[in-house]
């Protein structure tokens, strides 16, 4: 029997998991949506898994896992590590291009830069106080638009001659993005128009004073959009690279990350038969009113957290 | 008589000075507790929307100590002179107060700082020290005793800093206000972040202050603010002795995006990560940065060893 690595990446919008052998080559990979409920989702993520490695011999050493739910992930699964989504993704680019010098990734609710230097991050940025740009701003307009977020890129690739859309904020973005259609844009120019607003909202905001350096490794749900990285490249004026696993680079990096660690102890898929479930209450012990969450495996209490002080500290 | 202390903004620069000052005469004071939702709460509903997140704290701790006390203090800073000027907010936050409290039978005790006379800080102690009726030799030996107290708070911190410095772990200089770092509903959660990935933290407003005016032309002639010029001025007593530099500030600060921004261009020798504060629930996201940051560091410092 030889031994696998899982990887698991729980983001606002969708989970990714991928199993690694010993010679980082994956075996099995998935990308479901989180719906909301990440605990049901990995337990969803890790039944496909199973079945994807039912003819071969590999047994899960170890687990790692990232995203913004990386940490009650992780005490679900007794992750040995639980990293975030910055070097996670960084350390996943680097295995597939060993060259890259600028990550761009953008997510459901979130999107980054990641400058690398010689096979080290050397900076990265992130949105701060505003989501603007992100997948969820996409398909929520593919929505408004009746289009499937799937189809969105194909359609932007038919326009001849894009709308500009006021790209510094969304709900700018979406009231802009009304009144073009109420004056008769073509919806495929609106739709190649969104892209480039995408595209211009990242450089500005999360690109804004970094200085992006071929190759150009764009990751990320969004990386699925053929419009979005269209315009990536017109703005840039150089090449996009996007890998056919650019939506499971973070679950592949964190994969890489657990090998690394060297903490083996064998993870069962049968928890996909256990009974998780998180209780929150608030604390009432001092006046930050601190909102509790405890994990609970079949009634008994794994893990706790939120709280502030020690006074709400749950044993 | 009971005098009431806001547990923020200047509280945490001036709070030996004024504690060591009210004993003194013999002048009963209230703090006001730690931030807290609550306090972050009230302050918020009371501020307008565009006040810094700072300042909105600043008005929750009045509001909690209405109808606690007598006098709450709330002294007035416009400049310092040719050592620069402050944020307007602390010239206006008296009146802030006094407006908005109106209607809830609200004493204010302040003190301005009037750049134009000589030993401006003495010269405003005495005449706060004439409206609680003390006499003006009583109130010199007040001020000159709560100086002392300050001077060797001031110092002991320094000392403590030092002793940091010496550890061998990952070393972080955290420049912010003292209002923002010290306060323990924003600025505590980030030290303890750092402290858990095993970093120490060096806070830059601790640095001996005359030595960090001294330096803060070094990297910007033209600073307007005396409390930055302070902060900027630590970097170059600091910088060599750290492994990377985080710039937290409260939202939306002036000044500090501002001044930020010069430090992420000039400041290229060692990593910097901009952190702004805006009093939003949930730590992940501000996990999520330091530790990605603290990564880099890592990984740097892991691939230089290697080399060598």
């Amino acid at each position: 029997m030889s031994k696998g690595y899982l990887g698991i990446d729980i983001g606002s919008i969708s989970t990714k998991g991928v199993i690694i052998d010993e010679n980082n080559n994956i075996k099995a990979s998935e990308y479901l949506w989180t719906e909301g409920d990440p605990l049901k989702a990995v337990k969803r993520l890790l039944s496909t898994l199973k079945l994807q490695l039912a003819d071969s011999q590999i047994r899960i050493v170890t687990v790692g896992t990232t995203g913004s739910a990386r940490k009650l992930i992780g005490a679900m699964t007794g992750a040995s590590v639980v990293k975030n989504e910055i070097t996670a993704h960084a350390i996943g680019a680097m295995s597939i291009h060993p060259e890259v010098r600028t990550i761009i990734e953008i997510g459901g609710q979130d999107s980054k830069i990641i400058l690398i230097e010689n096979g080290i991050v050397i900076d990265y940025a992130m949105n701060t106080l505003c989501a603007a740009g992100t997948g969820s701003f996409l398909s929520s307009q593919a929505q408004r638009l009746h289009i499937n977020i799937e189809d969105f890129g194909r359609i932007a690739l038919q326009s001849t001659k894009a709308t500009p859309i006021a790209a510094r904020c969304t709900v700018f973005a979406e009231s802009d993005l009304v009144h073009k259609a109420q004056i008769g844009h073509k919806k495929e120019d609106i739709v190649a128009g969104l892209c480039k607003a995408v595209v211009a909202n990242y450089l500005n905001n999360v690109g804004k004073g970094k200085k992006i350096i071929s190759p150009v490794v764009f990751q990320g749900g969004v990386s699925k959009n053929i419009g979005v990285v269209k315009a990536f490249e017109e703005l840039l004026g150089m090449p996009v690279a996007v890998d056919p696993n650019s939506h499971l680079t973070g679950a592949l990096g964190v994969a890489l990350l657990a090998k690394k660690s060297r903490v083996e102890k064998d993870f069962f898929f049968d928890i996909t038969d256990i009974e998780f479930k998180t209780v929150g209450y608030d604390c009432k012990k001092c006046s930050n009113n601190c909102e509790i969450i405890c994990i609970y495996r079949e009634d008994q209490i794994i893990d706790a957290w939120g709280n502030k002080c020690e006074n709400g500290a749950v044993h | 008589m009971i005098i009431g202390i806001p547990r923020a903004l200047l509280y945490h620069k001036y709070k030996h000075l004024w504690k060591s000052f009210f004993k003194e005469l013999g002048i009963d004071y209230i703090l006001s507790p730690d931030t807290n939702k609550e306090i972050l709460r009230k302050g918020s509903a009371y501020s307008i929307d565009e006040s810094c997140l700072s300042s909105k704290i600043y008005l929750g701790h009045v509001e909690w100590l209405l109808d606690k006390c007598d006098y709450i203090l709330i002294p007035r800073f416009s400049d310092y002179s040719r050592n620069g000027t402050v944020c307007p907010k602390f010239l206006a936050i008296y009146d802030v107060v006094a407006n908005i409290f109106r209607d809830r039978s609200i004493n204010l005790l302040s003190y301005s700082i009037n750049p134009k006379v000589t030993h401006v800080e003495m010269a405003a102690f005495l005449k706060l020290g004439k409206i609680l009726n003390k006499k003006k030799s009583q109130s010199l030996y007040a001020y000159l005793n709560a100086k002392q107290v300050e001077k060797k708070a001031h110092l002991l911190e320094i000392t403590e800093q030092e002793r940091l410095l010496q550890e061998n772990k990952l070393k972080i200089l955290v420049l912010a206000h003292r209002y923002n770092i010290f306060d323990k509903y924003i600025g505590e959660p980030i030290l303890n972040i750092l402290r858990e990935q095993e970093t120490v933290p060096i806070i830059g407003d601790i640095a001996p202050q005359k030595e960090a005016i001294a330096n803060y032309a070094q990297i910007s002639e033209t600073l307007p603010w005396v409390c930055n010029r302070e902060l900027v001025g630590s970097i170059p007593i600091y910088k060599d002795r750290v492994d990377g530099i985080i710039l937290m500030s409260a939202f939306p600060c002036g000044p500090d995006s501002l001044v930020n921004e010069i430090l992420i261009r000039r400041i290229k020798d060692k990593p910097i990560l901009n952190l702004m504060i805006d009093g939003q629930e949930g730590k992940a996201g501000m996990e999520t940065r330091l530790e990605s940051f603290i990564d880099i560091i890592r990984f740097k410092k892991d691939e230089q060893n290697g080399r060598n």
